[in-house]
């Protein structure tokens, strides 16, 4: 396969479909203008340089009549800040977040603002805390008094302090030091969301394309865990070892027949070998081998 | 025939439309999920029996998804990485002094470049952020950007004959013909039920064109009347990632598969499926046919190989 003497710098040879020449005739293009792409474009005047588009809500859907509805993308799901610095601002707060990984630790927050509320208590981390926090703020249409003053309310908060503490800020859960924290923390701690995000959207893409490719992902990781798990385990030995520290196997003291331990091994010095070495034969004789009377 | 062992896992592979015993592959480390990339230029033996050869390697900070041979300079090389950027490559220059431009635009993973063929000054990537750009090299921006499509756009692939035309394949299981001197898409073809991973041109008819689906089939349409397809092709198990015209014979094609297949297809004949190759290991994602070379074909995959045999041969063949 010896290379060809190349036609020139700026052109390769011919395609093979040029040589072929013509094409099917009739074609719905229009006929290509004359000059180079960018003179074109501008002459179209549908030129837009350097157009940055971010990628969440860009299109306009009433162009995409055809298709199935899309999926929303991991790194978009309601992720913007204006979810988290408005505290006052939004009710549907933890619709952001789905039900998956992150309802619980988001919930903390309903904690917390139960804590303000006054009554409510962090421990119930769900939606229901979370609006209960609201509910003096935003009218008592669902909880209405009850939650305050009457029987239901206590039954609230005798649910708050079960599950937790009596007050949002000593939640174990509760991101926050004292409610309301500065939204300044969700800012920084969605740009090392970021970086998280990113993986998983790569992945999902990829899972979207291709349910086999979560299977592989999967059993490589576990493959990876599994070897790491060998390599601590034999690195730790080795490092013992240095130290003078001589690691023997666990000692297995094995059932003899009935559950007795076994008789031959019973008060000798014989245990270890009774793993690294061969067994002696009981009475030399292999005949009574799992007799009771085995070594008498 | 020769093969090639990458360090990272295999996303693209193109032949050099200068050089015949030329291509480049693009490699993504951890299957393109995290990590750095890199890309290859290999040449191939003399001899068919000795190992491909590496002219010379650049490293990316991220996956490297696609690449694209220059039509209007012999070594200039266009990738498209995973952190959003197209960079240009000067294969004659080492490493230190590439690359010539990271162009930053796009907002999320580019997926595929494509060069124009017929007036070899612009290229167009499309992009996991919904849209495709159009590029020239004398400019430091992009021309312009086309956005419609609702979801990632896979790939994007321009007309051999009407250098102003171009299609996308989308995720919203469309395709679009664009002409870069319209404000919108000229045609939407909704092509499957499932997202289209890939799209590409007929060399001889410039009215066909085929989509690869995550359906596990690829479609052949033609333009003029796209309310159904001329040619359903079923013979993959998973999804299809790639489908190429030939550029010598006007009915054949291949692709390659999450079924970790390459395979050739008749798309005129009854029994479409004309070779299948189970060289791979893992995906494969990257296939080509060199434009110089009549039935030389290149493949890559997460199995971190790159094969180039003749078709009709066994690739592992020694």
């Amino acid at each position: 396969m010896a290379s060809n003497p190349r036609p020139s710098d700026n052109n390769p040879p011919l395609k093979p479909w040029e040589r072929a020449g013509g094409s099917s005739g009739a074609t719905p293009f229009k006929p290509p203008s004359a000059g180079s792409t960018s003179d074109v474009v501008d002459a179209s005047g549908t030129a837009r340089p350097g157009e940055i588009v971010q990628s969440s809500g860009n299109t306009t859907n009433n162009i995409n009549a055809v298709g199935r509805p899309v999926p929303s993308r991991p790194w978009e799901q309601n992720y913007s800040t204006s979810n988290y610095g408005g505290y006052n601002s939004t009710l549907n707060y933890n619709s952001g977040y789905g039900s998956g990984m992150y309802g619980s630790s988001y919930g903390g927050i309903g904690g917390s603002y139960g804590g303000v509320g006054g009554s409510y208590g962090g421990g119930m981390y769900g939606n229901n805390m979370y609006r209960g926090g609201y509910g003096g703020l935003y009218g008592s249409g669902m909880y209405g008094g009850g939650m305050y003053n009457s029987g239901l309310g206590g039954t609230m908060g005798g649910y708050g302090m079960g599950m937790g503490g009596p007050y949002g800020a000593q939640d174990p859960n509760n991101p926050f030091g004292e409610p309301p924290s500065p939204p300044g923390f969700w800012i920084s701690f969605l740009r090392v969301l970021q970086g998280v995000v990113n993986f998983f959207g790569r992945l999902s893409i990829l899972i979207d394309q291709n349910t086999q490719a979560f299977h592989m992902f999967m059993t490589a990781l576990l493959q990876l865990f599994d070897r790491s798990g060998m390599l601590y385990g034999e690195l730790a030995r080795f490092v013992l070892r240095l130290l003078g520290i001589k690691t023997k196997p666990r000692k297995v003291n094995p059932q003899g027949p009935n559950g007795h331990p076994h008789p031959g091994l019973e008060g000798t010095g014989a245990n270890p070998l009774y793993i690294e070495g061969p067994k002696p034969a009981p009475s030399g004789s292999w005949d009574n081998v799992w007799a009771n009377d085995a070594g008498k | 025939m020769p093969v090639f062992k990458t360090p990272f896992n295999g996303y693209s592979v193109k032949f050099s439309p200068f050089h015949e015993s030329r291509l480049a592959v693009a490699t993504a480390q951890n299957f393109g999920i995290l990590g750095n990339g890199r890309l290859h230029v290999l040449s191939l033996p003399p001899a068919p029996a000795s190992p491909l050869t590496e002219l010379i390697s650049f490293d990316t900070a991220d996956g490297v998804y696609d690449l694209a041979w220059s039509e209007s300079h012999d070594s200039l090389l266009i990738a498209g990485v995973a952190d959003g950027s197209v960079k240009l490559y000067d294969t004659a220059l080492p490493p230190a002094q590439n690359p010539l431009r990271s162009l930053q635009e796009h907002t999320r993973e580019v997926h595929s470049v494509d060069y124009n063929p017929t007036r070899r000054d612009s290229f167009i990537t499309a992009s996991w952020d919904d849209t495709i750009k159009l590029w020239t090299l004398d400019r430091p921006a992009s021309i312009r950007t086309f956005k419609e499509h609702a979801y990632c756009v896979y790939s994007a692939a321009w007309n051999p004959r009407h250098t102003d035309v171009f299609a996308s394949a989308s995720g919203d299981c469309t395709v679009r013909i664009w002409d870069v001197r319209e404000p919108g898409s000229t045609m939407i073809i909704p092509g499957h039920d499932f997202e289209i991973l890939c799209c590409d041109w007929n060399k001889y008819d410039d009215c066909i064109i085929a989509t690869a689906s995550v359906d596990k089939s690829i479609r052949v349409w033609d333009v003029r009347s796209f309310r159904a397809p001329i040619s359903v092709l079923n013979g993959h198990g998973y999804a299809v990632r790639k489908v190429k015209f030939s550029p010598h014979h006007r009915n054949l094609m291949v692709s390659c598969s999450y079924d970790m297949s390459v395979c050739m297809w008749d798309f005129m004949v009854e029994d479409a499926l004309v070779g299948r190759y189970d060289h791979h290991t893992e995906f494969a994602v990257g296939v080509d046919m060199s434009v110089l070379v009549d039935g030389l074909m290149a493949s890559t995959g997460w199995d971190e190989l790159v094969y180039v045999w003749q078709h009709g041969t066994d690739p592992r063949a020694p």
